[in-house]
């Protein structure tokens, strides 16, 4: 392990991550209603943070106060060992990319946990439904990442970057790619994948029971976690912080705001998918597509 | 071994103990998957403290979706449908105590009776461990891996056509 967390890399970081939060926040108002909202995240948060909260008489106390951090936890962990530019990775593990899935496996623990923990059955049966959704994404995910470790013979983000040089992921590997971007959004519980959560169906699922402070931490995790995503997309298949002309954070963060946008833009068009057929295609389809994706990859490093 | 990092092993070790002690210490088998998660992360943790990084974050990794799915299988097949109710976790308490005793002992003095090799002067790195395990898998170990790993399938998916209803009936 070696660290670059020195006082301005940190903050360098922590400042592109955060902004990068807020904007997302724009942008899926955007997805929304159509129109960029620069104050609202603002407003809402206050607005939040003044309300009431109501609590569920029979709650587990210890859980119910978890779940919202872990979320947050989950969401904002992956991004210390993900590179803005070649000398910014906070953490420079040997293991990041495995590191990358480790925190995101907890966000499927935190919404099972808030949904368990605040003893309500909307909340439960979309919490579970989460755990579900992550038979279905978390075997594509993994795999397709395991490609691009293939290529770059490194599981460092900062080596996968610098092994697309030439070509980056999205052309050498795109089923790989295609994979993963539906696996980040089924991850992300974002529209067309938002079960656990189904506004309209669930009665907001998962964190129909949170409200006031822990709703706005669970919103701010959930931002966090797709902008987690967005940033490991960019890193792992597009290039990461290459790119010419500008300096290679603006590169970055570019790519992972476009990533964001195109995320909340699918969202908006496509209609949400039954359940039972998401376990079924990922098990028919995404999975041995994962694996012929490695064969593939496994062929072209031979040639 | 330096003093910090003697400090973080023992700290996690007591953090696992003390959760493995709270699976039991439930009526709840979400709460007690839950612990049990919690214990098997300070393990991870344990294995950072020890530079096993690979080992791990694995280990940190994988935990969260099999205690998860656990628990949810847990509350499938045993009699405590909605996880919260009151069930006692704890069955034939006598001889279980004086069983997990025994076996304490019998563990602990094989931990002080063996000769263990002296340790590594200097630890691989996380980039060279990952190498060798690479390697370790795919020629000593791939065998008893792959047979292990399809065993597991195979009982896995007999486990799913066992459970299915043929010919489907209409809900």
């Amino acid at each position: 392990m070696e660290n670059n967390n020195t006082l301005p890399t940190t903050l360098l970081v922590g400042l592109l991550f955060a902004g990068g939060v807020y904007a997302l926040a724009v942008l899926e108002y955007w997805s929304v209603a159509g129109r960029l909202a620069w104050a609202r995240p603002v407003r809402l948060a206050l607005k939040l943070l003044a309300r009431e909260e109501i609590k569920p008489r029979q709650r587990d106390a210890v859980f119910y106060e978890t779940a919202p951090v872990l979320l947050l936890a989950a969401g904002t962990l992956a991004a210390a060992v993900l590179p803005w530019s070649a000398s910014t990775p906070l953490l420079s593990l040997a293991t990041g990319a495995l590191f990358v899935n480790a925190a995101f496996a907890y966000a499927m623990v935190a919404l099972v946990l808030g949904g368990w923990s605040s003893n309500g059955a909307y909340a439960m049966i979309g919490g579970w439904r989460f755990l579900g959704q992550l038979l279905a994404y978390s075997m594509p995910m993994v795999m397709a990442l395991t490609a691009t470790v293939m290529r770059a013979e490194s599981m460092v983000p900062v080596q996968i970057v610098l092994s697309q040089r030439g070509l980056w992921n999205i052309v050498y590997q795109p089923v790989g790619f295609g994979l993963f971007y539906l696996a980040a959004l089924a991850l992300a519980f974002l529209p067309p994948f938002d079960l656990p959560v189904a506004a309209g169906e669930l009665a907001g699922g998962a964190w129909a029971d949170f409200t006031g402070a822990r709703r706005l931490v669970l919103r701010l995790g959930r931002l966090s976690l797709v902008m987690s995503l967005a940033v490991t997309i960019t890193v792992f298949y597009l290039g990461g912080w290459q790119g010419p002309g500008l300096p290679g954070v603006v590169w970055t963060l570019l790519k992972t705001l476009l990533v964001a946008a195109s995320f909340f833009g699918v969202g908006h068009y496509v209609s949400r998918v039954r359940y039972d057929l998401l376990l079924e295609w990922s098990w028919k389809y995404a999975t041995p597509a994962a694996l012929l994706n490695i064969l593939w990859v496994g062929i072209l490093l031979l040639l | 071994m330096n003093a910090l990092q003697l400090f973080f092993l023992a700290g996690f070790g007591l953090a696992a103990v003390w959760f493995g002690w709270r699976v039991f210490r439930t009526h709840s088998m979400v709460r007690s998957a839950m612990s049990l998660l919690a214990c098997m992360v300070a393990l991870g943790a344990m294995f950072l403290v020890l530079q096993a990084e690979f080992l791990g974050v694995l280990q940190i990794m994988m935990m969260a979706a099999e205690m998860s799915i656990m628990a949810f299988f847990m509350m499938m097949f045993m009699m405590d449908p909605g996880g919260l109710g009151n069930m006692n976790m704890t069955h034939q308490q006598k001889p279980a105590t004086a069983l997990s005793a025994a076996v304490a002992a019998l563990l602990l003095a094989l931990l002080l009776s063996t000769n263990w090799p002296a340790p590594l002067a200097q630890v691989p790195t996380a980039t060279q461990q990952n190498h060798d395990l690479g390697i370790e898998l795919m020629t000593r170990s791939m065998m008893i891996f792959e047979t292990a790993g399809t065993t597991i399938l195979v009982a896995m998916i007999a486990a799913a056509a066992t459970a299915l209803v043929y010919p489907p009936q209409p809900d």
